[in-house]
């Protein structure tokens, strides 16, 4: 600070300038410009999310109004030519939460033990190294992720669905008929594709959970001699456990939207599988509208339409509820 | 007053020479034993590892927890074997992706399949001819436009999320956050719509629109993200000297952010360069090289995988590996580039702080 000039006697002495005016909003036009256009902007998000809504609802109303309310919950659909069409979703739907629902039972375990792998028992160099990977992971194309799932890991998950079936088979879950022709394409194995598509997105919420967790809470309660079990259990688990519902709930938005993947790997029957894992005949709503979107017709496509509009809204609100909770429970990011 | 110097007692530290063989044999023992149960009698080597190998590894790691630290141990032994065998299965997961990617799309891999188009090529044609030159094309050309589009607008998103005091900030934040959970389907549904009512023709263009939705909200967060990271002093000493808002945004706070907001266009980037159904919906496959995304079909990288593992032979297949080997060569690149600016962002960030504090 040395370099300042001391103030020359004219300085002082001027008079002090006309008080100026205080006030909030951008003073000049060029800002006025500026805020105004990124806000443009921002509530562009808002026109996107209204416009997809309203094309979709626009082009699926024809369905809609044919189907009525039956369209989500009934279970025929019926396009061929001569017939009268009959679309209705709900084996679909059912068939999107089942295999969302295993997603997230396989993934969750996953994705707390490389959280917790990260940040409390990797160096700081290897963990960043580990968080690398996982963003890659996210990262990659559910196309590949289908490829590699149809090729390699199809006859893998086939493997641990034949043992599965051999010593679990009295198990409802596990039951298959004729195990000739169960297990491939089955609901397990879309359930595993999915769980590897979310387990990324599960992990970076609970990561960035964990980090911020208070860190002498967690030496606290090693102090007074908890192993690092305990800890988990009774410190790290409660006090983190809202984001990581939260983030569980953001891969149960993304479990419902897979698409392609799914696509590949499961083969896609219009009856309800109501819990045979292994049977090899499942659902989803997006790898549906995909399965019959090359050959459908003007009728049919408003069907589609009208199950895009359904996953939408369902993906919406699952997203909303998530976000809402991983954002209450991540206080920090607030600015 | 001077005492003799204590020896360095650490109580904390109990592994002596006992422990450390213990350690080394509880981590090999029930490997080997898994390992020689599953060539001596033939079971299933997963049903093994779930059955034989995680029972046997956990309790050998109970035992050297329970020896070095009592009951306490074994609490630390159970957690740490299980959050490592997780762990494990992720990696070798991911590994097991990369790998197969690698080994068999490089069979299909020459500089020919990287350039020729798909004209006269059927499913049972050798690999020696055709390739997936007009694929690379078209996806470029898309991606690109959808850059153009998506980048300029996630950026102002961005800016307006931290730079205005709009009271809206926290909804435009959870919309776009909503946004970002479109399954990409419906995102591809929504540009068909739009064709449809217009009756306009399926162009490249109308791909570039579907991945726009998906791009828009990676592009705001990362980028976000990077403007929240320059130091608020910086923007407001900015202002404190009579600059106006969007001076100091150009001026101050773009040239910090600068890599960060390259790694915002990046992530996006890799975030759609592999999206397959938004470009079924609304691109038509062509076999040949298309230079124009406004008029008639184009070919993509993820609709040509997608095309060739659809059919049921064996050379068709090879394709569409060589093909996923492109494309994950284009998302490592990116997504590669995208962390080595991070990190000489975060090394270039260093010194300043050193200098602030003084």
């Amino acid at each position: 600070m040395g370099k300042l000039k001391p103030m020359s006697e004219s300085s002082v002495s001027t008079p002090a300038p006309a008080r100026r005016k205080l006030s909030a909003g951008p003073l000049s036009t060029g800002d006025k410009w500026f805020f105004r256009s990124t806000s443009i902007a921002a509530y562009f998000s808002f026109v996107l999310v209204a416009l997809v809504l309203i094309f979709l609802f626009l082009k699926a109303w024809p369905a809609l109004q044919e189907q009525g309310v039956a369209f989500v919950y009934g279970n025929t659909w019926v396009a061929e030519d001569g017939q009268p069409l009959v679309m209705q979703i709900g084996p679909m739907i059912y068939g999107s939460m089942l295999i969302a629902l295993i997603g997230v039972l396989i993934a969750t375990p996953m994705a707390i033990s490389l959280a917790y792998m990260i940040v409390f028992m990797l160096g700081s160099r290897l963990a960043k190294i580990a968080t690398t990977l996982i963003d890659l992971l996210a990262a990659l194309p559910s196309v590949i992720i289908g490829l590699w799932g149809f090729y390699v890991f199809t006859p893998v998950a086939i493997s641990w669905e034949t043992t599965l079936h051999n010593y679990l088979g009295w198990f409802p879950l596990f039951q298959v008929e004729n195990p000739e022709n169960a297990f491939r394409g089955s609901p397990f194995i879309a359930g595993w594709i999915v769980a590897v598509m979310i387990v990324p997105i599960v992990t970076s919420v609970t990561r960035e959970i964990f980090s911020q967790l208070d860190k002498d809470l967690i030496n606290g309660a090693l102090a007074l001699g908890g192993s690092r079990l305990t800890v988990f259990n009774k410190v790290i688990l409660p006090t983190s456990s809202g984001g990581v519902v939260g983030g569980i709930l953001l891969g149960l938005g993304r479990a419902l939207g897979e698409t392609v993947a799914i696509f590949y790997v499961l083969q896609i029957s219009f009856n309800i599988n109501w819990g045979n894992l292994l049977e090899s005949h499942g659902g989803g709503v997006a790898s549906w509208i995909l399965a019959r979107f090359g050959e459908a017709g003007d009728g049919e496509i408003s069907g589609l339409m009208a199950a895009g509009l359904v996953l939408f809204v369902i993906t919406l609100i699952v997203n909303f509820v998530a976000n809402t909770i991983v954002n209450r429970s991540q206080p920090w990011r607030k600015n | 007053m001077s005492f003799a110097p204590r020896p360095a007692v650490q109580p904390w530290k109990r592994a002596n020479t006992n422990r450390r063989i213990l350690i080394v044999l509880a981590s090999i023992l029930p490997l080997l034993i898994t390992a020689g149960l599953v060539i001596a009698t033939g079971i299933d080597s997963s049903l093994a590892t779930i059955v034989v190998f995680l029972p046997l590894q956990v309790i050998a790691a109970g035992f050297v927890g329970f020896n070095a630290y009592g009951r306490r141990g074994f609490g630390d032994a159970l957690l740490v074997v299980v959050t490592i065998f997780f762990s494990a299965f992720v990696l070798i997961m991911l590994l097991s992706v990369f790998l197969s990617v690698i080994t068999e799309g490089s069979k299909a891999l020459s500089l020919q399949f990287l350039t020729q188009n798909n004209v006269y090529i059927s499913n049972t044609t050798s690999l020696e001819y055709g390739g997936v030159g007009n694929a690379i094309v078209g996806t470029l050309l898309i991606v690109g436009i959808t850059t153009i589009l998506a980048v300029p607008l996630g950026i102002a998103m961005a800016v307006y999320l931290t730079q205005s005091q709009s009271k809206l900030r926290g909804v435009v934040r959870t919309v776009t956050q909503a946004l970002s959970g479109l399954p990409s389907v419906v995102s591809g549904l929504f540009v068909l719509s739009i064709i449809v009512t217009f009756g306009f023709e399926k162009s490249g263009i109308f791909g570039s629109i579907a991945l726009f939705p998906l791009m828009l909200p990676t592009v705001a967060r990362v980028a976000e993200e990077a403007l929240k990271l320059v130091p608020s002093d910086l923007r407001l000493a900015a202002l404190a000297l009579g600059a106006p808002n969007y001076k100091a945004f150009f001026q101050v706070i773009l040239p910090a952010a600068k890599s960060g907001l390259v790694t915002a266009l990046l992530l996006g980037l890799a975030r759609v360069i592999g999206e397959t159904a938004p470009l079924l919906l609304t691109v038509n496959v062509n076999n040949g090289t298309s230079w124009d995304p406004f008029n008639g079909p184009m070919e993509t990288l993820p609709a040509y995988v997608y095309g060739y593992l659809s059919s049921s032979f064996n050379s068709a297949h090879q394709r569409a590996w060589g093909a996923g080997l492109v494309l994950l060569i284009l998302v490592a690149f990116l997504f590669g580039l995208a962390r080595f600016l991070g990190r000489a962002k975060s090394m270039k960030s260093k010194p300043t702080k050193q200098k602030a504090s003084k």
